[in-house]
């Protein structure tokens, strides 16, 4: 993917900027917000990561900026502030995701590959398949090879959003965002709790792991 | 000012001005009545006085007569000389036989007359009589009462063409002017209630000219919103610019670990020891989280985004997200919500579901394995009462307000998890939404519960909170589901 990172602090930067590329994306970046407007608005980007708080233009007037300008590239804001004003803020200004610092490199991973549109995905895609795992949307039935499993309906939840979302890595705070439409990070391993539970229906009796953790970031079902 | 602006009828009778204009005039239609009342009586007393010595001045012309015959004479000759309109002479004899010029007779010692003729009417005023009664006979001496009379119809029509006419024109202008400064009072009142709602951007502002109480008393208010609103803005910037700094080498030395973490080998003790090092960084920063979160809830967030939030789906949704993680830490959840389907409040949805989560997460945190901890909502009066109730060791009494205070932590949880501030963050948004939090004994344990004031159901249409922030990064999010049914 072609990415655009704007963001002053230099060691921040670096690293997000050698773990992007590692992935094996194009990464331009900038730390200067009036800088930034004119390099966004000539080029084609898959997602911008931009910092909330810069010399120059700040992060929430170059989003704007850029919204009004009819570049819709999506937006990552990252910010040192993680009020549920400054999320909210951030979300009215034009971003479409937001990462309050510090974060893990592999939460930023899977959230900027969570931006990128896709190809056109079929939205009357009724049933969900990976490897020998057949999802039902419509009969809201699951089976591994000829077997059916019986799933609760989070668990069910839960297994579509990764499902929806194969091979890519979805978070702890992405899944608690996107099964329960909560935005804030609870101590205790609740989203643990949950796919420990959904493993044990749909990996354990079948010997063949198809949920998969990623260290330091999260679950996923590889495509 | 604004023509009208807060204006209400309803609530321009309730405003001190007007009940003063109308007290005032009160005052004067009394004061007004009881001069005119006065002032009528003292005439009528002088015009009685002039009655009874008119009678007094007849009955001693009679008097001068010795004998019957000769008073007989008299009457007589007097009755024929005097209209019994104005003054009536009658002399009843012991016979019973009368003469005068009326027919006159006692009736139990109260006189009653009769004209004599159609020529000669009575007066239809009445009469003040006198009646002295000796071997000579009875002597009736009227004096018509038409005097009295007409000094009350003067009086009437005094107080129906001038005093009337006066107390209405008063009240009128004074309703007039109170009116006026009652809408000042009003907008004075609007712009308080919008502060109090946090909008800091409020002002009165009147017109610089005026030089009066109320413009004295808008002028300190705008300059003391303005102060607030200036104190709020430095100390988001604060937030703001502390929160940069600190979280920028924060940040550098979670990516440094998590660098050093990839270069170690797995299972190595080095690799134990990043792992350790970025969990005290994650912990150093939930608290520097949650303090600066309670400083933003403290300095004034918004209340213009509170939404109707249906409680019972927020509770359900926490029950549904905590209920595997409170099983597997040996507890056990049970979950009472009301049987109707919504409880509506008025508030934040996501803060509202931070109580729910906190709440749960002291239960588990400060009770041992085997606890039962209880999630409920139910309705009491006009209020929907949030409460998580455990029967572990609880807190003693003197210690419930405390553990409400930032960073203060029971002696006997010293030793488990948690940063002491889930609870101060319960309180503080306690406070943003108007509840009360209350902390009492479960016997045994904690029950914490959180009474907010129920608002009516948003109107069918409408977006209230349950739908989220509608730009949720997530475009997938199915809708939570009741966690009870079963999936076919």
């Amino acid at each position: 993917m072609k990415l655009f990172l704007v963001e002053d602090d230099t060691a921040v930067a670096d690293y997000i900027l050698a773990g992007l590329r590692q992935e094996g994306h194009v990464v331009d970046h900038m730390a200067d917000g009036r800088d930034a407007m004119a390099q966004a608005v000539a080029n084609a980007y898959d997602v911008m990561i931009v910092d909330r708080m810069l010399p120059g233009l700040d992060g929430l007037s170059l989003v704007r900026a850029l919204r009004a300008a009819k570049v819709m590239t999506p937006v990552l804001f990252l910010t040192a502030l993680g009020g549920v004003d400054d999320r909210i803020e951030g979300l009215q200004a034009g971003g479409d995701d937001y990462l309050v610092k510090p974060f893990a490199f592999g939460e930023l991973s899977a959230r900027v590959a969570a931006l990128a549109r896709r190809p056109a995905q079929q939205a009357t895609e009724t049933v969900l398949v990976a490897g020998d795992l057949r999802m039902d949307l419509i009969r809201r039935t699951v089976r591994r090879g000829d077997a059916e499993i019986d799933l609760l309906p989070r668990e069910f939840a839960l297994l579509e959003v990764l499902l929806r979302r194969k091979g890519r890595v979805q978070t702890r705070t992405m899944l608690l965002e996107s099964v329960w439409d909560i935005s804030f990070d609870p101590q205790t391993n609740v989203v643990e709790t949950h796919v420990s539970r959904l493993r044990a229906k749909v990996d354990r009796p079948f010997g063949r792991e198809l949920i998969r953790t990623v260290r330091g970031a999260g679950y996923k079902i590889d495509g | 000012m604004a023509d009208g602006e807060g204006a209400r009828p309803h609530g321009l009778l309730r405003s001190t001005p007007v009940r003063q204009a109308i007290g005032v005039v009160t005052l004067m239609a009394v004061v007004g009545a009881a001069t005119t009342t006065v002032a009528f009586l003292r005439v009528r007393e002088g015009l009685e006085e002039t009655i009874r010595t008119s009678l007094d001045q007849t009955a001693a012309g009679l008097s001068t007569a010795r004998t019957a015959a000769d008073l007989r004479n008299l009457v007589v000759a007097e009755a024929g000389a005097t209209d019994p309109e104005l003054r009536i002479i009658v002399l009843v004899l012991a016979d019973g036989r009368s003469v005068g010029n009326a027919e006159a007779r006692l009736d139990g010692g109260m006189p009653s007359v009769a004209p004599l003729s159609a020529e000669r009417p009575l007066s239809d005023h009445g009469y003040e009589f006198r009646v002295i009664a000796d071997d000579r006979g009875t002597l009736i001496l009227g004096e018509t009462r038409e005097g009295i009379d007409d000094i009350s119809a003067v009086f009437i029509a005094q107080a129906a063409f001038s005093l009337v006419p006066t107390l209405l024109f008063s009240l009128l202008a004074a309703l007039a002017i109170a009116a006026r400064s009652a809408r000042r009072v009003v907008q004075i009142e609007d712009v308080l209630g919008r502060l109090a709602a946090g909008d800091l951007s409020a002002r009165v502002a009147e017109d610089p000219g005026r030089r009066d109480d109320l413009s004295r008393i808008a002028g300190r208010l705008d300059r003391m919103a303005a102060a607030q609103e200036a104190s709020v803005a430095a100390l988001r910037q604060i937030s703001a610019d502390i929160a940069h700094d600190l979280k920028t080498p924060v940040q550098r030395l979670a990516l440094l670990l998590a660098d050093l973490r990839d270069q170690t080998d797995e299972g190595s003790p080095g690799a134990a020891l990043a792992d350790r090092a970025m969990a005290e960084a994650d912990r150093a920063v939930a608290v520097f989280q949650s303090l600066l979160q309670i400083a933003q809830i403290e300095g004034g967030t918004p209340k213009s985004r509170f939404r109707a939030v249906d409680l019972s789906a927020v509770v359900a949704t926490f029950a549904d997200v905590y209920g595997p993680a409170v099983e597997d830490g040996g507890h056990t959840l049970t979950v009472e919500v009301p049987p109707q389907d919504a409880v509506w409040v008025q508030g934040d949805r996501d803060l509202l579901g931070q109580v729910v989560a906190n709440l749960l997460e002291n239960a588990l945190r400060h009770t041992p394995g085997g606890s039962a901890i209880r999630l409920s909502l139910r309705h009491d009066g006009a209020s929907a009462v949030l409460s998580v109730a455990d029967d572990g060791p609880g807190i003693p009494a003197a210690e419930r307000p405390l553990v409400l205070r930032r960073l203060y932590r029971c002696e006997a949880s010293r030793t488990t998890e948690g940063n002491g501030l889930g609870l101060a963050l319960v309180a503080a948004i306690a406070d943003l939404h108007e509840a009360r939090l209350d902390l009492s004994d479960n016997a045994p344990g904690l029950v914490v519960s959180l009474a907010l004031p129920l608002v009516a159901p948003p109107a069918a249409g409408a977006d209230p909170a349950t739908a989220a922030w509608t730009d949720a990064p997530c475009p997938l999010a199915p809708a939570p589901r009741p966690p009870s049914v079963r999936a076919d």
